[in-house]
């Protein structure tokens, strides 16, 4: 037991003797589960759910754009897929699985907490995101919502009823994420095991800290616009329709002012997994930690000044278009730096290339890609230009796509085997990032060229002289949804022929590993102390308080 | 390292002489300096690309663990380097302050202000469900869909979106008015006018894209823009200006005996298959099929809640008209004539 230096910092209000036991009925232990790790799994399968029937979505658009006039949906359907798919990807997919999946299953057990400061509230927020998502999907059975993930009034106004119920649907996942993000800030501020200042806090739990503050201050934001479209879809009040006296740019500032910090929402979590995978692969610190730390923080104070760079061409006022690309561009900095300071970390190691860094790798250069387009879109001239065109949709992929899912899919091949006790095939998982990677670029890459030649986003028909790219970006995609199936079987295969992964099978360091896999009811039996940072690796472990025989397991 | 930076300037050499104009005409004055920006953008992105990438895969290959190592071999425990960390703010820092003096200097040239707005021909472009109307000065009518403009004459363009209705369900909505060749673009918003500054420098015809989402017309909302000689211009504004004067003078009634039901085939294809299939009412793409007009026992009334005769299918085709799927446009937006209106109609009754 190492006993060099007093422990600092909070202590969990409920260390102490006294475990529950865990509940023996299977509606407490699976469905109604207070369990963060079980809630996290909810979110994994639900969430995954979503991903096929929203990814299956993407398939049939392109299946109706191989052809500059194909038949293959009608204009209505295909309008429908589009706004479906976009708000799926982000409400359904990519937000609960980043916070309600990887924040719920890892951030506790890194702060040595035994669960979530309210597992009852975390509880509720899962329960809401199901209805949410039956809502959004059930929408087609009313006329579903046309007019993209963005819904801009006055159009949405005059959709069928879907629309009404895409409000409620997106509400309701609003409401799940402002409990969550309120739930993990406290979590993360008074539940860290002692000694654990935030300095010494895993990277992952800084994004996770900074997401939920965005998460629990911005969604009201969007709650308060989706309010006002569904109280004058329904009872006529004018807050969007000017022919009464509402203003349709009102919308697009509420929205975008909760939907751009939503963009770091999406994306800081993949930032913190990103920054946990590589020093465990690198074996070696992660090169500025503080620098990566607090860009997390400045990222997420930017966040909120910037959103009026989605309406360059909204008619603002010239100021306002100087003030925003500024900001904007001052974004850039900080998220720079995260990225240099990862290749750095790389410089000087003894790297082991696992799946999991192997979709960290592709994330770097797929999201610098993303980056700098995002660069070109903040200049208020070239934007004029790019706005509205595939080159926002390419560069949102990037970014969304090569970043945040990227990030999702490296996680969930690093922390398998802590939530199910297996390891995922390594051979499967190489060959599913290749393909994904491979067919990722095929697909997005070339949206970036027919954007900027003058093609325009939700089209359901275009110009014949795009016909080629088009042709060859839908193949790609086809591709792209097949590399999926791999780790659908990946996944499926290692709950019968998965290795057995032992506490540590990555030789990581930071607290999740320094328990049995699956992780046990409680966590952690005796609250663990913490001596120093996270990645300290051939220094000795910095804990004191826990099991040394499952600590101490060689690497694989 | 020093092949990334061969690599790095080849490609920066490739981004520099780049022949945008061949790909996509820079045929308005400001797409020189919009595109002159995007090619900085690239520029200095090309060695930021090259190098996260090209650092990557080398760190990568050279600091692998090898199978030799001791199984907890560690790498390296530098945790930070304040001259790095400088380095890769301060140069990201500089060089988006660069962009951001460009951009600045860019804005005012497509925003009218001072002269060069004073002097320019100032004329509306009003989005519609699913066209582009524009307003000339001098002239008592609106051009559909088709803008002319003289090479070389600086223009204003107030941009709006109206429709006659002040209904929700077929009110105004949000269009985008984008000319790819210009590199300009403004959404179009009902109950706000936003003026833009430009000089056509090349003669040609240019597509008007619609680039905000606005209704099941949205695929289909392409205008042109033709931008002409200054003496091709006069001869095409005095033929408008003879045009307004003799629709002033009364239109002449419409001879529905003498419709060419063959010419009217080739009017629907080229006007009408925009919005509208020959095949039955419920296969609609924005308006109905109007394979059934006048026989259909499910649709006895059109949609001005009149009977399904010829002559109430003429009011249509000549005033427009509002229903539940949208605008149907008059005859002035499509540009028909009356002896088109009379073809049409008789190529109409031909269907079943």
């Amino acid at each position: 037991m190492n006993e060099q230096s007093a422990p600092v910092g909070t202590v969990a209000s409920h260390v102490g003797g006294h475990i529950h036991p865990p509940p023996d009925s299977f509606v407490k232990k699976y469905i109604f589960s207070l369990d963060h790790k079980v809630i996290a799994v909810q979110y994994f399968i639900t969430g995954g759910l979503f991903f096929i029937l929203a990814g299956l979505l993407a398939e049939l658009m392109r299946a109706q754009l191989m052809g500059p006039n194909n038949h293959v949906l009608s204009v209505e359907t295909y309008n429908e897929a589009y706004s479906v798919h976009g708000s799926a990807m982000v409400w359904l997919v990519i937000i609960p699985l980043l916070t309600g999946g990887f924040g719920n299953l890892v951030m506790p057990l890194q702060i040595g907490a035994r669960d979530v400061a309210f597992p009852w509230l975390n509880m509720l927020s899962f329960w809401l995101f199901p209805p949410a998502g039956i809502l959004l999907f059930a929408s087609f059975l009313f006329g579903a919502p046309q007019a993209g993930w963005t819904e801009y009034p006055p159009i949405s106004l005059q959709m069928p009823f879907g629309t009404s119920l895409w409000c409620l649907a997106i509400f309701l996942i609003g409401v799940s994420a402002t409990i969550t993000g309120l739930n993990f800030l406290v979590t993360i501020v008074k539940m860290r095991a002692p000694g654990m200042t935030y300095t010494r806090m895993p990277l992952f739990v800084w994004a996770t800290g900074t997401t939920a503050l965005l998460s629990m201050i911005a969604t009201a934001n969007l709650s308060a616009a989706l309010a006002g479209l569904f109280i004058e879809r329904t009872f006529g009040v004018p807050f969007y329709n000017v022919a009464r006296g509402g203003a349709p740019v009102l919308w697009q500032h509420v929205f975008w002012f909760y939907s751009h910090p939503a963009v770091y929402i999406m994306i800081l979590p993949a930032f913190g997994i990103v920054s946990e995978i590589i020093p465990t692969f690198v074996r070696r610190p992660i090169f500025g930690y503080k620098m990566i730390a607090y860009s997390s923080a400045a990222i997420g104070l930017l966040s909120f000044m910037v959103w009026a760079h989605h309406m360059f061409t909204s008619g603002l006022a010239h100021w306002e278009q100087l003030l925003f690309m500024a900001l904007t561009m001052a974004i850039a900095i900080p998220t720079g730096i995260k990225i240099f300071s990862w290749v750095a970390t790389l410089w000087g190691g003894k790297i082991r290339l696992d799946t999991p860094l192997l979709f960290v790798l592709g994330f770097l250069s797929t999201f610098t890609f993303g980056g700098i387009t995002g660069i070109m879109l903040a200049s208020v001239p070239a934007d004029i230009h790019e706005h509205g065109t595939y080159f926002v949709v390419a560069h949102l992929h990037y970014v969304l796509f090569g970043g945040s899912v990227f990030g999702i899919f490296a996680g969930l091949y690093y922390w398998w085997p802590k939530m199910t006790g297996r390891l995922l095939d390594e051979r499967l998982g190489k060959i599913h990032f290749w393909l994904m990677f491979t067919a990722f670029n095929a697909t997005f890459l070339p949206m970036h060229w027919i954007g900027l030649l003058g093609m325009p986003r939700r089209v359901a028909t275009y110009d014949p002289v795009y016909a080629g790219t088009n042709e060859f970006v839908s193949i790609s995609a086809f591709v792209l949804g097949f590399s999926f199936l791999i780790f659908l079987y990946n996944a499926l295969r290692s709950a019968r022929h998965g290795e057995i992964a032992g506490p540590n099978p990555w030789g990581a360091r930071t607290l999740e590993w320094m328990i049995p896999s699956p992780a046990p009811y409680y966590n952690f039996k005796d609250i663990p102390i913490v001596l120093s940072g996270p990645y300290e690796y051939g220094a000795p472990l910095p804990y004191a308080n826990i099991r040394q025989d499952l600590a101490t397991v060689p690497v694989h | 390292m020093i092949l990334l930076g061969v690599i790095s300037a080849a490609l920066m050499y490739g981004v520099a002489v780049f022949p945008v104009d061949r790909y996509l005409p820079e045929a308005s004055t400001v797409s020189l300096p919009i595109d002159w920006i995007f090619k900085f953008c690239a520029f200095f992105s090309v060695p930021i690309l090259v190098y996260v990438n090209g650092l990557m895969l080398y760190f990568v290959v050279r600091y692998r663990h090898r199978p030799d190592e001791p199984m907890d071999a560690v790498g390296s425990p530098i945790h930070e380097s304040r001259l790095l960390e400088t380095v890769w703010t301060v140069i990201p820092a500089l060089l988006l302050i660069a962009l951001a003096v460009v951009s600045y200097l860019v804005i005012p040239l497509y925003y009218p202000t001072g002269q060069a707005a004073a002097s320019a021909v100032t004329m509306e472009a009003i989005g519609h469900k699913f066209y582009f109307e524009f307003r000339y000065p001098g002239l008592t009518q609106s051009v559909m869909n088709e803008m002319h403009l003289p090479v070389g004459v600086p223009v204003t363009l107030d941009i709006t979106s109206a429709e006659e209705t002040t209904d929700v369900a077929t009110g105004a909505v949000i269009h985008g008015f984008w000319i790819p060749e210009f590199r300009l673009k403004q959404d179009m918003i009902p109950g706000m006018v936003v003026p833009i500054h430009f000089t056509p420098r090349e003669i040609g015809t240019f597509r008007i894209v619609c680039s905000e989402f606005c209704g099941l017309g949205h695929s289909h909302m392409w205008g042109t823009v033709v931008v002409q000689s200054k003496p091709d211009f006069d001869r095409w504004y005095a033929q408008q200006v003879q045009a307004g004067r003799s629709a002033a003078a009364g239109v002449a009634p419409i001879n529905l005996a003498a419709g060419n039901a063959a010419a009217g085939q080739a009017l629907f294809a080229a006007k009408c298959t925009l919005c509208h299939n020959a095949a039955p009412f419920a296969q609609r793409k924005v308006g109905p099929g109007l394979a059934n007009l006048f026989h259909d026992p499910a649709h006895p009334r059109l949609v001005t809640g009149k009977p399904a005769t010829p002559d109430n299918v003429v009011d249509i085709l000549e005033h427009g008209a509002h229903g539940d799927m949208g605008v149907m446009p008059n005859m002035q937006a499509n540009g028909l004539t009356a002896k088109d209106i009379a073809n049409l109609v008789a190529y109409l009754k031909t269907l079943h």
